[in-house]
């Protein structure tokens, strides 16, 4: 079973993420910020990352860039999930090595694709 | 020397009706502001009620699909089929669910804009609390003015900069980059 970290400041989005990933039978570990996802991806590898951008403490962005500079997280995939649409976060994005960009809310069905599609 | 007296009484008069002016507009946007802040918090207060409800049905519907598609019998067709036709409807919930929570953290944005505006109104306010040194000179009110002003406008300036508002773009909304 592939485990996925979802990091988000909001109870109600992380909630949402994690079930339509455990009805798809994903196991999901939860992260309320970017600090916090930090640590529990060194304490648990995981296979997909998943954040929002927006949060005290270490913003998405951040978060990616602190993942990225470890060897266990290389080439993991790392998806932003945000209210954020610009142009410019989203190269932003990709520069800190992020695999993708999901804009909120979204769409359950859309996010499972994405998933699968990443971690094929 | 009479009419130079009487010029500067003048302007001191006009220079102390406009700082009582600017007094009386920080006050009255005050109040307003207020009144603004107790009707997000009531809207916020009502939304969260909602949401909270929703949620907790929610929650109990879609632990009991999860478990009961994790359970021995979810094999079969017919319960395979049903449990997706649950989904879909749960998955509609998920993106109006999120919604409310955009709204949320919209109302949050908005309330502490209001807060900030209100903390410099007051600061400005209290500017104006002091008894002046020279009220015959026109100088002394507009600088009280200037002062108050400046005030304001730094509250203005500096409204966004705490204030995370989520940007719910609706074009946008559900729009995926893979990179």
């Amino acid at each position: 079973m592939k485990t996925i970290l979802a990091v988000d400041d909001s109870a109600t989005m992380r909630e949402m993420v994690t079930f339509v990933l455990e009805s798809a039978g994903y196991r999901v570990i939860e992260a309320e910020d970017g600090a916090q996802g930090l640590d529990r991806a060194t304490a648990t590898n995981v296979d997909l990352v998943i954040t929002d951008q927006n949060m005290p403490n270490m913003d998405g962005l951040t978060l990616v860039r602190s993942l990225r500079e470890l060897r266990d997280y290389k080439s993991v995939p790392i998806l932003l999930l945000t209210t954020e649409s610009s142009d410019s976060m989203k190269s932003q994005g990709r520069a800190a090595g992020a695999t993708g960009w999901l804009v909120k809310p979204f769409d359950p069905a859309t996010l499972l694709e994405v998933v699968q599609k990443v971690l094929r | 020397m009479n009419q130079e007296t009487t010029t500067e009484s003048t302007n001191a008069r006009d220079a102390e009706q406009a700082a009582d002016l600017l007094v009386t507009v920080a006050s009255t946007l005050n109040e307003r502001l207020a009144v603004t802040a107790d009707e997000l918090a009531r809207s916020q207060a009502l939304l969260r009620e909602a949401s909270d409800e929703l949620m907790t049905a929610f929650r109990g519907a879609a632990d009991r699909i999860v478990a009961a598609q994790r359970g021995a019998d979810a094999a079969a067709e017919g319960k395979s089929a049903e449990y997706g036709l649950v989904l879909d409807h749960l998955y509609r919930a998920v993106q109006h669910l999120q919604s409310h929570d955009l709204v949320n953290q919209l109302i949050d944005a908005q309330k502490l804009r209001v807060d900030k505006m209100r903390e410099k109104l007051v600061q400005a306010l209290s500017l104006a609390a002091p008894p002046v040194t020279h009220p015959d000179q026109a100088e002394t009110w507009i600088e009280r003015s200037r002062a108050m002003l400046d005030c304001i406008v730094a509250g203005i300036q500096q409204i966004d900069q705490d204030a995370r508002a989520p940007l719910g773009d609706k074009h946008n909304a559900g729009s995926v980059d893979l990179f």
